[in-house]
């Protein structure tokens, strides 16, 4: 069935259900709170005009107007004080739980991503946003229609015929709500993509500036752009039309309302039926009941965004299962560790889009305590190869055994400590050496030091001004290709795990830098699978795999 | 060569960069007329409305006739329906003139870039130009739009309330006139207290979007060392810390809110007690305290309106000031008002003599260079990478002027020849080929509206195009680049050829393309180039020593002098020539 926006609002509302009720209540009371405006000045005006009996004098009520009001302010600042203590852990909680699913969810990694981490990003960013702001709204929703039931039955009370007056507005602003909302979204693509058009032209006329000037063609090219500015230009004013129409709906509303207030009462007026008071309190009531069509407008807008959202937040998640992204998924957790005698691959066939064509059934055994090197020429298969065996990418035919038994999942088994990882671009982050080194492993700064000088880093991160607390990554200091690949095999030695998986990680370094790591890794008696074109690596290595053209075609035990 | 990047010192401006806003906007003086218009109707109709209900109020509270009421209550429905339609009409209009304004303003940025020199080119990729042009001026756009519609109305709007409450009673005037001003005191103070919290919030989000973003660009790093849970944790920190923030900033961001709310509705409530004690004293009628009343809550928009327009102007000062500078830029090679005609017709001898060429702050790139070719020979210039060779290029073509010397082309000095005159009878064929995003038609004439299409196909054909442009879907309309039909290196090198086919110049400087051609193509472009060059003056700059087998003469340069000059087939005979050493080094 279907996990529509409204079961999926149903479920994030209900997370922190006193806190969204309490909330709610703050922000459905400053709508309604108006209301009682209304009233007292009615009292004020029927008082001022003499046609009711005076029941408190003017300056007690003026009195108890301030006190009404300095009471809204009251609520407001609670309501808008109260309110992040619901939104902001329910938006980390959801979040949270998208990112653990994206990291820890079973089956492969790629795929499920999308094309760049920026676009991930934005998913985790706006489409949450979108969700959050859809649930956010029923508390206004709820508020206005208390509000609009309230004020009703207040005007009801003082004159039928006149109330007619005020709802025959609404349901106008209702009805071109819905209506122009479909206007407002068409004119407002059409704006974007004019918008889209000039930026993508000026980008195209500069990109060829030379040829231009060396034509003489500027002017001309000038020329098409101020054709092209024109078209924008419409589409940009028919936007704002259309946005005018709809904000005029609102404000209007409430002037026609008195309008016809004013029609509808006169003749109750002259006969004293109907006070100035009344009228007072009438349109007052009148600016809060376009309330409600708005509420209500804006929360079907919502809806469907939220719906939109949903659906590319379900491609985050595996197999779309989002109500999980509400509640933490069960995910398996760390395996325990046992000794690896062998690693197996056997007929293993993956294709990845990218450079290397895939693998065709590949066989490989990976004995403990050796390096073994898996070769081949630029394309061959390598990365896929090292990538398919870790589970990152999907797997068409074959598997891995471990120890003799088949890995089922390798995505969610070859993890530390039986497996760690140095991919092929080395990416650090945002934070100090040891954090990066140690990315929540409990490891003791002794070992963080061995692995250092495993991976012939250590001599850099002592000369470094912090040490082991310099912040380095993207925000941090710049650390050189070569740093930042040793620090990715640090990075993974200091796990200790069983078997080592290196894709490509000497690419960068200098000769000398490059025979010592892997001098150390073959001396060191890990067991490593590495994929590298590099002569020191294949001079190190007690076990080649050749590959070309995805598959194997040398297979040989170093002497 | 691409002339070296260097800090570039910004040219200073001298008048306000508002002037420049202005005078776009003063040539909109026809249209401003409707504008202002619809703005004083869309201010002024609204303020009929109290007076409407105060008379109606005073006159049903006196007992008047039924009709008089109706039609007071039709006319007020009247007067805001015409309040609403003005209000659309002015804001509409408003954008239309901001948009009219800035467009202008884009234009005239763009063309000014476009004419500034290369070096300028090089030192801003388009994704800068794109921000230059129209990223600024989207700013601009709405600031224009949003002064006019809100601030400049809220002005009105505020002035004629506060008028006509005077003119009802100088007491309630004068306190809503406190009203107002105290009100704008708290917003403006208080808003600025407030900044510093929504930017914390926005730099701690920045934070932890970041992480997530670092996070799932090494996802499977992530994974495969068992990082997940770290990542998520790290993010429950972050996240909290965006709380924390939030919640400061609601505290305070609210007390502002209920503040300036309580603000107002106490001065309402002050206001209706005067009023009040006005009524107890005969002065003013009841309706008269509802007009006031109603006027005293129409003050609370425009404050807020104007208070938010001037925090706008600071960033669109900004943004104006950047477009200032731009404009204020120049360019180097200045054309003389009156210039010296080149020969119409016919290939044009070319010479350098002494010509000496040094970027800004940097050695001479040529030194001292004099050259010599008569009209309709064919001239190869070799030399390794940054010995001047492409500079000549771009001299030959007065794309930079020499720091010394003359470049004379069919007998004229090219600082008294004319830009247009100069562009037509001289041509480049750059290293890389620029296919617009345009149709066939506009990427081979270059957006010129007057050529005819058969000139266009003759061109075409001379470059052994035509099969090609008879098989594209809509002939010379098809679209070319991205999003339309894609081109080959070959084809594309073809379309450059076919351009200068076109100009029919009497000089052509060819840079010899970069891309790697198959044989069949490299022939083919080969061919053309050899029909395009004949019976014109070239100078094709050589990047592989095959492409000079067509040329007459060769040129060798070396360190910015000409170190050789003759005719090719001469200097490949002689063995000492430098040429010839070039050639064996090569084979």
């Amino acid at each position: 069935m279907r996990y529509g926006a409204w079961r999926a609002g149903a479920t994030m509302a209900r997370f922190r259900l006193r806190r969204y009720l309490i909330g709610g209540s703050f922000w459905a009371l400053n709508h309604c709170l108006p209301l009682v405006t209304g009233l007292l000045l009615k009292a004020v005006f029927d008082r001022v005009s003499g046609v009711r009996p005076a029941y408190a004098t003017g300056l007690a009520l003026l009195a108890a107007l301030v006190a009404a009001e300095v009471g809204r302010g009251a609520v407001l600042w609670s309501a808008l004080a109260y309110w992040p203590g619901w939104l902001q852990p329910l938006a980390a909680r959801i979040r949270a739980n998208l990112l653990e699913a994206v990291l820890r969810a079973p089956g492969p990694l790629a795929g499920r991503l999308p094309a760049s981490a920026g676009d991930a990003v934005a998913r985790f960013r706006d489409d949450v946003e979108d969700l959050l702001w859809f649930v956010d709204g029923w508390v206004d929703v709820a508020g206005a229609v208390v509000l609009t039931a309230v004020a009703l039955a207040v005007m009801l009370s003082i004159s039928p015929p006149v109330t007619v007056a005020a709802v025959v507005p609404l349901v106008g602003v209702l009805a071109g709500t819905r209506a122009l909302g479909r206007l407002v979204r068409r004119a407002h693509g059409r704006m974007r993509e004019q918008g889209s058009s000039v930026t993508d032209l000026i980008a195209d006329l500069f990109a060829g500036v030379l040829t231009l000037k060396t034509a003489g063609a500027e002017e001309r090219a000038v020329e098409r752009f101020r054709a092209r500015n024109a078209t924008r230009r419409q589409a940009a004013v028919r936007a704002q039309l259309v946005r005018n129409l709809m904000s005029s709906l609102s404000g209007g509303a409430a002037q026609v309302t008195t309008g016809l207030v004013l029609l509808l009462a006169a003749a109750a007026m002259r006969d004293g039926r109907f006070t100035v008071g009344d009228l007072a309190l009438f349109s007052a009531y009148a600016a809060s009941l376009t309330n409600l069509p708005r509420w209500l407008g804006s929360t079907l807008v919502r809806q469907r965004e939220a719906g939109v959202a949903l659906g590319r937040l379900a491609r985050l998640h595996p197999e779309g299962r989002l109500e999980r992204v509400l509640s933490p998924g069960p995910f398996a957790d760390q395996p325990p560790a046992g000794r690896l005698r062998a690693l197996e691959v056997r007929g293993l066939t993956a294709r990845h889009g990218g450079s290397d064509a895939g693998i065709v059934d590949v066989d490989l055994t990976v004995p403990a305590g050796a390096l073994t090197v898996v070769t081949g020429p630029v394309g061959s298969g390598k990365s896929t190869l090292v990538r398919a065996v870790l589970g990152l990418i999907p797997v068409e035919a074959g598997g891995v055994w471990w120890n003799g038994a088949p890995v089922p999942d390798p995505g969610s088994f070859l993890v530390p400590p039986r497996v760690a990882y140095a991919g092929q671009v080395a990416r650090l982050f945002s934070a100090t050496v040891e954090e990066n080194l140690r990315l929540g492993w409990p490891a003791g700064e002794e070992e963080l030091w061995a692995a250092l000088r495993l991976a012939q880093l250590d001599e850099d991160v002592a000369a470094m001004p912090l040490g082991l607390a310099t912040v380095v990554g993207p925000r941090g200091s710049r650390l050189s290709g070569g740093q930042l690949q040793r620090a990715a095999v640090a990075r993974a030695l200091v796990r200790a795990p069983e078997l080592l998986v290196l894709d490509d990680v000497s690419s960068a370094l200098d000769q000398r830098t490059e025979e010592r790591l892997w001098r150390a890794l073959a001396d060191a008696g890990i067991t490593c699978l590495a994929a590298s074109h590099r002569p020191a690596a294949l001079d190190h290595a007690d076990h080649v795999v050749v590959l070309d053209g995805g598959r194997v075609v040398r297979d040989r035990v170093a002497g | 060569m691409k002339p070296p990047k260097r800090p570039h010192a910004p040219a200073r401006l001298r008048r306000s960069p508002w002037l420049l806003v202005a005078t776009q906007v003063g040539a909109e003086r026809g249209r401003l007329v409707p504008l202002a218009a619809a703005l004083v109707l869309s201010t002024l109709l609204p303020l009929v409305g109290p007076r409407l209900t105060a008379e109606f109020v005073d006159r049903a509270t006196g007992g008047a006739p039924l009709d008089a009421l109706l039609g007071l209550g039709a006319a007020y429905l009247a007067v805001a329906v015409a309040g609403q339609v003005a209000g659309i009409a002015a804001t509409t209009a408003a954008s239309g003139a901001a948009w009219r304004t800035t467009n202008r303003l884009r234009e005239q940025v763009a063309g000014h870039a476009m004419r500034l020199d290369m070096g300028f080119h090089g030192r801003h990729t388009p994704g800068e130009m794109i921000e230059r042009v129209d990223g600024d001026l989207l700013g601009l756009t709405q600031f224009i739009s949003g002064f006019v519609a809100r601030a400049l109305s809220s002005v009105l709007l505020l002035a004629g309330t506060l008028v006509l409450v005077w003119r009802v009673d100088w007491r309630v005037g004068g306190l809503l006139a406190a009203l107002v001003a105290l009100g704008a005191t708290v917003l403006i103070t208080a808003q600025r207290r407030v900044v510093p919290y929504a930017s914390a919030i926005r730099e701690e989000t920045a934070q932890m979007f970041g992480a997530v973003e670092e996070r799932l660009a090494a996802a499977e790093e992530v994974r495969a060392n068992g990082a997940a849970r770290h990542a998520v944790r790290r993010f429950h920190e972050a996240a909290e810390r965006v709380w924390s923030a939030d919640v400061r900033f609601q505290v305070r961001g609210g007390a502002v809110l209920a503040g300036t709310n309580l603000l107002f509705a106490v001065g309402t409530a002050v206001l209706l007690g005067v009023g009040i004690l006005l009524r107890q004293w005969g002065v003013i009628s009841v309706g008269t305290i509802v007009l006031l009343f109603q006027y005293a809550q129409m003050v609370r928009s425009p404050v807020e309106d104007i208070v938010g327009q001037a925090k706008e102007l600071h960033e669109a000062g900004a943004a104006a000031t950047r477009v200032a500078a731009l404009l204020a830029e120049r360019p180097a090679v200045v054309w003389r008002a009156e210039p010296v005609s080149l020969p119409a017709t016919g290939a044009l001898s070319l010479r350098f003599a002494g010509v000496t060429f040094a970027y800004p702050g940097d050695p001479p790139v040529l030194d001292g260079v004099d050259l010599e070719l008569a009209a309709g020979r064919t001239l190869g210039v070799v030399g390794r990478t940054g010995s001047g060779k492409t500079t000549l290029a771009r001299l030959a073509l007065r794309l930079y002027d020499p720091t010394a010397g003359r470049v004379l082309l069919g007998g004229v000095d090219l600082r008294d020849a004319g830009r247009e005159d100069l562009r037509h009878r001289a041509r480049m064929v750059t290293q890389e080929v620029h296919l617009f995003a345009a149709s066939v038609r506009d990427n081979v004439t270059l957006f010129d509206e007057r050529a005819d299409d058969a000139a266009v196909e003759r061109a075409l054909e001379s470059v052994g195009l035509l099969r090609w442009l008879r098989a594209l879907p809509d002939g010379l309309d098809t679209r070319l680049g991205a999003g339309g039909t894609g081109l080959s290196a070959g084809e594309a090198q073809l379309v450059a050829l076919a351009r200068v086919f076109l100009a029919d110049p009497g000089l052509v400087v060819l840079d010899e393309a970069s891309s790697r051609l198959d044989a069949a193509t490299e022939m083919a472009v080969r061919a053309a180039t050899a029909r395009l060059l004949a019976g014109r003056t070239a100078i094709v700059i050589a990047h592989r020593l095959a492409t000079l087998v067509g040329v007459d003469e060769v040129a060798v340069v070396e360190a910015g002098r000409i170190v050789e000059h003759g005719p090719r087939s001469a200097l490949v005979r002689d063995d000492a020539s430098r040429f010839a050493r070039l050639l064996e080094g090569v084979g």
